[in-house]
């Protein structure tokens, strides 16, 4: 079996995906990491990490892609690629109908029309700005001193959602907090915070544009109400997949299945390149 | 992703272009001092032949602005005019050229001198007003106003030209007032003429780059030429300069030599570089074996590689057409979008990409709907990236790094499947089997 992988050093969390291609491809297994102050460890660390979840010997990986903000810090990979391809090319695999790819991670968030063969025809992403991400989210969540996984689902029980009018990630703050003093209830507040984003995210989305077979990928994925607010919004439903969160670094894997070609001798994980540990 | 190549092409030219400069510099800081008068001027469809029929010196502020950007000091005076009260979205170029005129502060550090008239030709930027009555407040020197109306059709009218003839020939008057100098006709059709030369070898230059491989880059390179173009298009070195620089680079055509080893992708560049990270944007570029083949920004000042020419037989007329319909700022926007069609299908390119800048309004509003025409109506892959042209606060290069690594390794994909087109074949073909028709047939304007 030919073995590959992908690592994806996300701005908060970093990916790792390990692929195999024995007759046909499949992801042997996947790991998640925080990617804290050093992204080089970080990598280093979502490798072994999938490996180990994997079974396979990191020695045995015969060619990584990188991606993701801090793909030129992985030593040990072979080439990079950006997270737009990989996204496209792993959400494309979860779902080989997928035609529109809305993927929303820490920093970023971008809409890609996706070819058949999972190639990227065009794609937008928001600008410098936070506006319309998961840190968007994040701060909503501080605020309101909810932890991250639990807004998604409270989101959910809204019945009258406030109207969030401010885009920007600093100023939702004082939003938040005039209407809990007003006494609005943080479910319909978290209600009117995930509305607001996904407003933001699919008009920039249109620009593409949108076309049916849409899939969303991504660490916000994981929120369902965010999920529920985007096809609210959308007036269509998403795919979206458990293993959403891994489309870039999947992307990344079969990239590298693809760019290994025959020529794998010996893996490119050195033990003795690593970061020194302490 | 391959090596990053140089990307610069050093010849004569660049030397020359450089000495070119420093001269303007230079006899800045003589009008300082006593020597020739100076006018300050805009650079789009500027008017500068005008002046050099007084022996006066244009001095343009947003060269000025663009070369603090470009040697990395255009934050301080931005930071000086945010503190007189310039708001974050003021157009860059103002505060750097207010900020620079308050603290003293000047590109190459030689003097410039208080302009005899600060001449606002209003050509297309509504900024320029309120821009020129500040500098002329702050320098406490004259300002006259010259006021182009928009083109509103595809050939201006006869009105419009002589609205724009007949005040020329009120500021001929204020300038001989204001600099003791009579107005010299012999002179001023002289450099009409030298301007005509001069657009004629810079058409040719433009030419060269429909070539495969392009022999330079038509915006990096191209602006580096802009600065001579504006500064002596009216005087013999003008025409010196540039018959020199189609000679080497025609040389360079022939030779079959391009940028790269070898030219992987052919674009068209819209909007303004990022001049404090120009070295890094042209990078990324470099990193992709990219040319662009024309560029809209290089017709700020004049648009003449389709045939417009300043005519010496009707000097005052030749200054309006230019200034009204022949320089990409005076145009309306649809013009626009059918000047880059041109590109994409004369000069053979692959993609556009739009550097949006954020404090450009000019240049900036519209751009989203711009991408959607290109990539939606007329099938070209069409890359939109955001900074800014002279505030070094907003360019964040790992996202820019980012879309342009995307972009390119999608237009990789895309060859090596056989999707991706060039020149006319890029622009699709609408589904009856007709060509898209122009953009700028869209517009009904009421006369
Ligand atoms: S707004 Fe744009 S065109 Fe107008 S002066 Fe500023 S940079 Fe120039």
């Amino acid at each position: 079996m030919r073995i590959a992988a992908g690592v994806d050093v996300g701005s908060t969390q970093t990916k790792a995906v390990i692929v195999g291609e024995d007759g046909g491809i499949r992801m042997l297994g996947y790991a998640l990491v925080d990617t804290g102050a050093n992204v080089q460890r970080a990598a280093e660390n979502g490798f072994l990490a999938a490996c180990r979840e994997s079974g396979v010997e990191p020695e045995g990986v015969g060619y990584v892609v990188g991606t993701g903000y801090g793909r030129y810090k992985i030593t040990f990979g072979n080439t990079q690629m950006t997270e737009i391809s990989c996204h496209a090319r792993g959400a494309h695999y979860l779902f080989p109908s997928t035609r529109t790819v809305i993927d929303m991670g820490g920093q970023d968030s971008k809409a890609i029309s996706v070819g058949e063969h999972g190639e990227v025809l065009d794609f937008v992403m928001n600008d410098k700005c936070a506006a319309g991400t998961g840190r968007f989210l994040a701060n909503a969540a501080e605020v309101l001193g909810i932890g991250l996984e639990e807004i998604g689902p409270l989101s959910l029980r809204a019945r009258h959602p406030v109207k969030i009018t401010t885009v920007c990630t600093v100023f939702v703050e004082s939003d938040i907090l005039s209407y809990l003093a007003q006494g609005k209830k943080p479910e319909d507040v978290l209600g009117g915070v995930h509305l607001a984003i996904a407003r933001r995210t699919v008009s920039l989305a249109r620009r593409v544009p949108i076309e049916p077979g849409i899939t969303m990928t991504g660490g916000v994925s994981r929120n369902t109400g965010m999920v529920r607010a985007l096809e609210e919004v959308l007036g269509a439903k998403m795919q979206v997949s458990q293993q959403a969160h891994f489309a870039g670094a999947l992307g990344a894997g079969l990239f590298a299945i693809e760019k290994m070609g025959e020529s794998f001798e010996s893996g490119i994980w050195r033990a003795s390149n690593a970061t020194p540990r302490g | 992703m391959g090596e990053t190549q140089a990307s610069e092409y050093r010849g004569d030219i660049h030397r020359q272009q450089r000495d070119l400069m420093l001269r303007w510099y230079q006899r800045l800081e003589e009008s300082a001092h006593g020597g020739p008068p100076a006018v300050s001027l805009m650079i789009s469809g500027n008017c500068v032949e005008l002046l050099e029929a007084f022996g006066a010196v244009p001095l343009y502020p947003e060269v000025n602005a663009l070369q603090l950007a470009i040697r990395h000091q255009s934050l301080d005076p931005i930071l000086a005019a945010e503190e007189l009260g310039y708001a974050a979205d003021n157009c860059a170029y103002v505060k750097a050229d207010i900020g620079a005129l308050v603290k003293g502060i000047t590109p190459t550090g030689t003097e410039l001198p208080v302009p005899k008239l600060v001449l606002c030709n209003f050509v297309g930027c509504n900024t320029y007003v309120k821009w020129f009555e500040h500098a002329a407040e702050f320098q406490n020197a004259p300002l006259a106003m010259l006021d182009v109306p928009f083109l509103r059709t595809a050939e201006p009218r006869a009105e419009d030209v002589a609205y724009i003839v007949c005040q020329l020939k009120e500021i001929v008057k204020q300038l001989e007032e204001l600099t003791g100098r009579r107005f010299d006709y012999d002179r001023f059709r002289e450099a009409v003429r030298c301007s005509a030369r001069v657009e004629e070898a810079w058409s040719r230059i433009k030419h060269l780059a429909r070539r495969t491989p392009t022999p330079f880059d038509a915006y990096f390179d191209a602006i580096t030429l802009m600065g001579p173009l504006y500064v002596y298009r009216g005087s013999p070195e003008g025409v010196e300069f540039f018959e020199l620089a189609l000679r080497e680079l025609q040389e360079k055509a022939e030779r079959g030599e391009g940028i790269y080893d070898q030219e992987r992708f052919r674009v068209v560049m819209e909007g303004p570089p990022p001049y404090p990270f120009f070295r890094t944007f042209r990078d990324m570029f470099a990193a992709w074996k990219a040319t662009a083949v024309a560029s809209t920004y290089s017709t700020v000042g004049g648009l003449w590689e389709f045939g417009f020419r300043h005519d010496p037989d009707h000097p005052f007329e030749s200054l309006a057409m230019h200034m009204l319909a022949h320089n990409v700022t005076n145009r309306n926007y649809l013009q626009r979008y059918d000047q880059i069609r041109r590109y994409v299908e004369e000069w053979d390119a692959d993609a556009v990409v739009i550097h949006f800048v954020k404090s450009c309004r000019l240049f900036s509003a519209g751009q989203g709907d711009m991408r959607g025409y290109f990539t939606q109506q007329l099938g070209v892959p069409t890359l939109y990236v955001e900074s800014d042209l002279e505030d070094p606060r907003y360019f964040s290069e790992a996202q820019i790094r980012n879309r342009m690594d995307a972009f390119f390794e999608a237009l990789e994909h895309a060859r090596s499947t056989g999707t991706l087109h060039r020149g006319v074949a890029a622009i699709r073909h609408a589904p009856g089997g007709e060509i898209a028709p122009a953009a700028s047939d869209r517009l009904k304007i009421l006369q």
